[in-house]
């Protein structure tokens, strides 16, 4: 029988801020659809305590600011964002990603807080937090603080939040009116973690790049962002020539690991073929977006 | 707030019936059916939430068993393969299943029809891409699906053809 895990189940942030403060090595629980597995292999992954923060309410909801900003509560899970109407445009690429994690009933428990504080490389939010340009919004003891995404995907399954910190919500930023979005992944099979992922947000005008945000997932420890590929697309028309100079800039940054999923080697062909695959669908949501 | 707790009592409901159990806090809704109410129809396949063997319905809609603690769904519905009595569509599944003969090994079914009576009480006719999506998170190793898909496929075609909400 399994050791006993002492359980909390406080009702406000204030409340979960104040149990991680007190209680050693407590282990925020959020939908559990990791840490519960973790738990299952056995007592090397089992925290001495727990705090479920399923019943904070304050957690839960999606909601856009007069700006546009579009705020996501840490507890909302993969299944309600990907059924949100609020990530359209530059932003699509959020409900994108939340719809093809894993699958229908991993969605249902699974939030977008617990998915990006595991900070699993290969998971999909991060790329898509970087290529949003997001922010992550944090409460410990001293109070509130606002992290860019760029800086919260420190290391492999590393974050820059403290023990006693808990992420209450992540707010993506409006993109400009004519921004489209897409979320490209390719996994052996579906439901899989990304063999290699692409999340871009791109603003065309007469068919010319007014800007681009991309990021590469499962290419290396943190999602990956090459300033120096968007820099190649501005202002280009996005030809064929123009996407894999693009590519080639991104497989010099990207430094994947052999895993179980592909060989490095196999995911530097894959980037270049997947950025093209996005692109090409940016560009068909932005002619449909016209028309329409 | 529930504080230092090793051992809670937790109520929910399963299959209509209001249960009480006490639950450890690293006890999962899937150790809870099969060994306290042994209501073992629920499978554990891998308990790592790969498999889909232990899918059940909470609030009506698709969970893991596994990847569920206890703790977790206090107060909440679940229903499981053995609720055919009290949930009209997870009986038409079930009915569907053992006239496509959509069962081999067995062990893979209740998820399967879990997942497929989710889908149907969300949208009771799906096209067969739809049911694909929805039965993507259960993996058979026997039957190549072919039957499953067509079990599925006859249940939405006995079922009401109006759609719901969601």
């Amino acid at each position: 029988m399994a050791e006993p895990v002492e359980f909390y189940e406080p009702r406000t942030i204030a409340e979960a801020v104040a149990v991680l403060a007190s209680v050693p090595d407590a282990c925020c629980l959020a939908g559990g659809q990791t840490l519960v597995a973790g738990m299952n292999m056995g007592p090397l992954f089992r925290p001495p305590a727990l705090v479920s923060l399923q019943r904070i309410d304050e957690l839960k909801g999606i909601t856009q600011r007069p700006d546009g900003t579009v705020v996501v509560g840490a507890m909302v899970t993969h299944r309600t964002v990907a059924q949100s109407e609020l990530f359209g445009g530059g932003l699509e690429v959020v409900r994108e990603a939340a719809g093809c994690i894993a699958h229908p009933a991993i969605r249902t428990m699974g939030t977008i807080g617990g998915s990006i504080c595991h900070a699993d490389p290969a998971a999909d939010y991060p790329a898509v937090l970087i290529a949003t340009d997001a922010t992550v919004v944090v409460t410990g003891p001293s109070g509130i603080r606002e992290i860019p995404a760029a800086e919260f995907f420190v290391d492999f399954m590393t974050t820059s939040i403290e023990p006693d910190e808990l992420v209450t919500a992540i707010t993506f930023p409006p993109a400009p009116a004519d921004a489209v979005s897409v979320y490209e992944k390719f996994t052996r099979a579906s439901g899989d973690f990304a063999t290699v992922s692409v999340a871009l947000a791109l603003s065309l005008r007469h068919g010319r790049c007014e800007s681009v945000r991309i990021a590469l997932g499962s290419c290396g420890p943190t999602p990956v962002r090459a300033a120096a590929a968007e820099q190649r697309l501005v202002q280009t028309s996005l030809d064929e020539s123009d996407v894999q100079d693009a590519g080639r800039i991104l497989c010099d940054a990207a430094a994947p690991m052999d895993d179980v999923r592909g060989t490095a080697d196999y995911k530097l062909m894959l980037i270049p073929r997947l950025l093209g695959r996005t692109i090409q669908r940016a560009q068909e949501r932005a002619v449909a977006w016209r028309v329409e | 707030m529930t504080i230092n707790a090793r051992t809670t009592l937790t109520s929910f409901v399963v299959n209509g019936d209001p249960q009480e159990v006490s639950v450890t806090g690293a006890q999962t809704l899937l150790n809870v059916l099969r060994e306290d109410l042994h209501l073992t129809g629920t499978k554990c396949g891998c308990n790592q939430g790969i498999c889909g063997a232990c899918t059940v319905l909470c609030d009506g809609m698709p969970i893991r068993a596994c990847l569920a603690l206890a703790m977790v769904v206090d107060g909440r519905d679940i229903l499981t393969v053995e609720g055919g009595k009290t949930d009209p569509v997870l009986s038409v599944v079930q009915q569907a299943f053992v006239e496509t003969g959509a069962v081999q090994c067995g062990f893979c079914t209740s998820g399967m029809i879990m997942s497929a009576t989710a889908l149907l009480m969300r949208k009771p006719s799906p096209d067969r891409q739809e049911i694909r999506e929805e039965l993507s998170g259960n993996l058979c190793r026997c039957t190549g699906y072919a039957k499953i898909l067509d079990a599925v496929a006859l249940a939405a075609s006995r079922l009401p053809i109006q759609e719901s909400a969601t």
